[in-house]
């Protein structure tokens, strides 16, 4: 094998797909990416067995073949080669060496063998849809904050993605908070078998969005999903799990309403916070006729109040949250007005902004 | 095959299986008989393992000829009045040792009753009965068993080597001399004297020297005793400190109504009273006496009476864990002295290759401290007078010290001198920016500041735990756990006392529980694996501290992310501060992972290293 490739162009591919090569494998091949000369263009494959990323970059093939070479130690010499640079690959067939050659800089690196480097095989995907990247990327950031990181719940750690009615909706849910995100549902959706999309996957495609504006083709089959951004393609396996009855523990008659602005809301709640210190520390809301007191107590460390006015005109009632799941939300929410709809001090609550009716999330309460 | 009823020698020798196990359970069988017999001193004499001969010598009261003769009958017995099972004052009380032994071994016993003029003697031969004859012999009874289990060969294929069943002897006679300190014990086993113990004088001390030559030196220095009392249960005993540890139970003896028994009962109090003072996977040294009014325990559920069953279990339970966690509480900063006498081993073995050029006496007691066996004895006092004049010069050199050394950083004022008299001494300097050396009246301190200041902050964040209830928070989907029956009736049992710390739960079905709230502190946790843990702990201990304990190590991380670590310059006022702060807290002598937070050199050990003494 024997290519010329630009620089830049080499280093957007490895960016692309040496994120999902862990660090510690146990299997030597793992922390490997595989180079693969098709016509003028060659791809760039790497995998953790459980996802892999395919992005295809142009170059100068002078020789075809194959090699698999650490992948984060080739991305850590490319990123290091100055700008513009024209970087040489090349395997000698008889030998075990990439050598990587660029100006005066030359590089020798213990390759394995291309035979060797584990296929996902994708197999058929029963469905596919075309959506908007910042549609999709919307998606993740309002939901992914909520996903469990809890292990002996696996069927939580991700984000579960299916049809409802007319809408493509995305859950993730930690049994603390959920977060539910939906929007129109794409031709091609309907039908589609309910995944869920583990973390990690999650975590990858966010980061392959954040570079492009164009639409995404989205692949689902009952075990793998996969994402076409670009040149890329993320496929992943599903986790193999079935998610709870969400829409069950949404409340539906909650009367207490609440109007708040978001900004507002959320800087108090990220100043008497201050105080709260350690996780675990509840922060009380104390309702009142237009009113909100906010506030925490810590025997250790002091306490803070502070009140701001709000819309409300039911019966007066405290409630308390944990402070970061609160902040955390916060931050999800745009609009300046948003409404918490509440029942008592230890039922569920339901936020979202009041606009939008295609975000909402619920939020259990604490008990001091 | 017709029934038929089974000869008297056979019925013994069936019993004999159950009673006489090995050579170690005709020794303990003899050694109980003497101690119920009021004997001041035993003579215990093996040969073979026990098999060719065990010889028990006691000068107890003694038998006259009828009893005699009524010993070797099975089921006599003189220890059960009025056939009361339920108030067993004595060691034994089935009458079944002797006859058993008789049966399967060639049994001796000469007996002179107190206040009479002769003794007597009578032989049983695998079952055979002797007439009774008269022998000499000075005081009290002594008991001959040859050629041991020459009657069941099956049996004798079974022994383990001649020095495992001296072990095994071993053992049995050091539990009951554990057990019985005003009682002297000598057991030889084979050519060897294998155990000598003089009897102890009567009170604590006495018992804890017993206790001291039986668990070692380190036990008798690092000690608490303890004792609590509560509607008829009494425990004394003597707790080592969590700083002295071991990674087996072997040490940890419990003794009822004086009989060494084997109880799962202790092994979860002792984890439950030492919990977080302790490192996963090691076990303190103790010793407990457990006293009850006969009827509340019964001893009658093993036939080697090794286990017991108590009318009460949770209340001695409750007990043993009051009375370690009070002496643990008192013990405060107290740190294992056997850390101290380590480190001046240590400091011998270093400075003993330096000065291995001093003169011949010098040279000799070197060689004798870098022996593995040495170990200062727990130094004495010194004379007051002595200590202070010891005081002046070495107050003067510090503050004389200049600040040449990077890695010193000494306290320049001298401090007020009240200071010398508190336990843990007045701060002198700070070495390595991770050590404080302080000094005492009569010794130096040194502390792990990091390991002493993260525990304080511990046992602070443990405080408000335990003062504040703990936040709960809410599940947006009540957890469903499959436990099993039994087990969700003992949760359901505790609800109460588990939503106290944060988890609420209610029975759901047969078999299963709803867990509705978790506690704030621990996140998004494993609520399956925790809440299967809390019902195996209620279901087989009656009680568990695993929630507390969970909690607790949320604390102990922050408690080492807010303290001071290693590395910090701590200033003289900053130093006394800690010090004095380490003696007001309970526990403060062991950081959260059981390491010592200080240990303490002795200035007679000190100035042994000089070869002063």
């Amino acid at each position: 094998m024997r290519l010329v490739i630009e620089r830049g162009e080499l280093l957007r591919a490895l960016g692309h797909v040496t994120s999902v090569v862990e660090r510690r494998t146990t299997i030597p091949i793992l922390s490997n990416v595989m180079l693969k000369t098709a016509g003028a263009s060659v791809e760039f494959k790497a995998t953790d067995l459980e996802r892999e990323v395919i992005e295809q970059a142009n170059a100068e093939v002078t020789q075809p073949g194959a090699v698999t070479v650490p992948a984060h130690m080739l991305h850590d010499i490319v990123r290091k080669l100055p700008d513009g640079a024209q970087v040489e690959l090349k395997r000698e067939p008889d030998k075990d060496r990439l050598t990587l050659t660029s100006g005066t800089s030359r590089f020798a690196l213990q390759a394995l063998s291309a035979e060797d480097f584990p296929d996902l095989s994708p197999g058929e995907m029963t469905h596919s849809f075309e959506i908007g990247a910042s549609e999709l990327k919307r998606l993740i950031d309002k939901t992914r904050f909520a996903i469990s990181t809890e292990e002996t719940r696996y069927y939580l750690n991700g984000i579960y993605l299916h049809t409802a009615g007319h809408a493509l909706r995305a859950v993730a849910t930690d049994g603390h908070r959920l977060a539910q995100v939906e929007f129109e549902m794409p031709a091609g959706a309907d039908g589609m078998p309910g995944i869920i999309v583990p973390r990690k996957t999650v975590n990858e495609l966010h980061r392959l969005l954040e570079d492009t504006g164009a639409s995404v083709q989205v692949g689902v089959s009952k075990a793998k999903v996969r994402f076409e951004i670009g040149t890329v393609t993320l496929t992943s396996k599903l986790i193999d799990g079935s998610f709870p009855d969400y829409d069950r523990v949404i409340p539906k008659n909650n009367d207490k309403e609440l109007h708040v602005s978001n900004a507002a809301f959320k800087s108090a709640v990220d100043r008497v916070s201050t105080i709260a210190s350690e996780r675990g520390r509840a922060v009380k809301l104390a309702l009142d006729a237009d009113k909100l007191t906010l506030s925490v107590n810590n025997p250790e460390g002091g306490s803070a109040t502070e009140e701001i006015d709000v819309g409300y005109k039911a019966a007066a009632m405290e409630i308390g949250f944990n402070a970061r799941y609160l902040l955390d939300i916060a931050g999800q929410l745009e609009s300046d007005d948003v409404v918490f709809k509440l029942a008592d001090s230890g039922s569920p609550t339901v936020v979202r902004d009041s606009a939008d009716a295609t975000a909402l999330y619920v939020l259990m309460p604490m008990r001091v | 095959m017709t029934i038929r009823q089974l000869s008297p020698e056979t019925i013994n020798r069936i019993a004999a299986g159950e009673v006489v196990e090995r050579p170690a359970s005709v020794v303990k069988e003899l050694v109980e008989n003497a101690i119920d017999a009021g004997a001041r001193d035993i003579d215990v004499v093996t040969a073979g393992g026990g098999l060719s001969l065990i010889r028990v010598a006691d000068d107890g009261h003694g038998m006259g000829p009828t009893d005699l003769a009524l010993a070797v009958e099975r089921h006599a017995t003189s220890k059960l009045t009025d056939d009361d099972l339920f108030d067993i004052r004595t060691l034994g009380f089935r009458g079944e040792a002797l006859p058993s032994i008789g049966s399967i071994a060639l049994l001796t016993i000469q007996s002179r009753a107190h206040g009479t003029p002769e003794a007597h003697e009578i032989t049983v031969a695998r079952g055979a009965k002797s007439a009774l004859k008269p022998t000499a012999l000075n005081r009290g009874t002594c008991i001959e068993v040859r050629e041991l289990f020459s009657a069941t060969p099956a049996r004798l294929k079974f022994m383990k080597s001649e020095r495992a069943e001296n072990q095994a002897t071993t053992e049995v006679v050091r539990r009951l001399a554990m057990a019985n300190p005003q009682v002297g014990f000598s057991l030889t086993t084979g050519e060897r004297a294998s155990l000598r113990l003089p009897q102890a004088p009567p009170g604590t001390d006495g018992h804890l020297a017993r206790l001291g030559r039986i668990m070692g030196a380190d036990f008798m220095a690092d000690a608490l005793h303890l004792s609590g009392e509560r509607e008829g249960v009494r425990v004394t005993g003597f707790a080592g400190l969590p700083t002295l540890n071991r990674p087996d139970t072997a040490m940890q003896f419990l003794f009822v109504n004086g009989r060494p028994v084997r109880d799962k009962l202790l092994v979860g109090a002792v984890r439950a009273a030492y919990g977080d003072l302790i490192p996963k996977g090691r076990h303190p040294l103790l010793a407990l006496f457990v006293d009850v009014d006969p009827p509340e325990v019964d001893v009658n559920v093993h036939p080697a009476k090794v286990e017991v069953r108590f009318r009460d279990a949770a209340r001695v339970r409750s007990l043993i864990i009051g009375g370690l966690r009070g002496a643990l509480d008192q013990a405060g900063h107290r740190a294992s002295a056997s850390g101290g006498a380590a480190t001046l081993a240590a400091f011998a073995a270093v400075t003993g290759v330096q000065g291995a050029s001093g003169s011949a006496s010098s040279a000799q007691a070197w060689s004798h401290s870098n022996s593995q066996s040495w170990r200062p004895s727990r130094p004495v006092h010194a004379p007051t007078g002595f200590a202070e004049a010891m005081q002046a010069p070495l107050t003067g050199s510090f503050a004389g010290f200049d600040a040449t050394s990077a890695d010193t950083s000494p306290i320049a004022h001298a401090p007020a001198p009240d200071l010398l008299d508190r336990p843990l001494g007045a701060a002198r300097a700070q070495v390595h920016a991770t050590y404080i050396v302080a000094q005492t009246q009569n010794s130096v301190v040194i502390v792990d500041q990091h390991a002493a200041h993260e525990r304080l902050v511990y046992e602070r964040f443990k405080a408000m735990l335990a003062t504040g209830s703990v936040t709960r928070q809410g599940l947006l989907i009540p957890e469903i756990v499959e436990v099993g029956e039994a087990e969700a009736e003992v949760l359901a049992d505790h609800s109460m006392d588990l939503a106290e710390l944060g988890l609420a739960l209610e029975p759901f079905g047969t078999g299963a529980v709803a867990v509705r709230e978790v506690p704030a502190l621990l996140g998004d946790t494993d609520i399956q694996g925790l809440v299967h843990d809390l019902a195996a702990d209620l279901l087989h201990e009656g009680a568990s501290k695993r929630l507390r304990d969970r909690l607790e190590a949320v604390c102990s991380t922050m408690a080492c992310h807010g303290s001071v670590r290693a590395g910090r310059r701590l200033t003289g006022p900053e130093m006394n501060a800690l010090l004095r702060e380490m003696e007001a807290t309970p526990n403060s002598g062991q950081c959260n992972h059981g390491r010592p937070t200080w240990v303490e050199l002795k200035l007679t050990d000190i100035e042994r290293l000089f070869g002063r003494r």
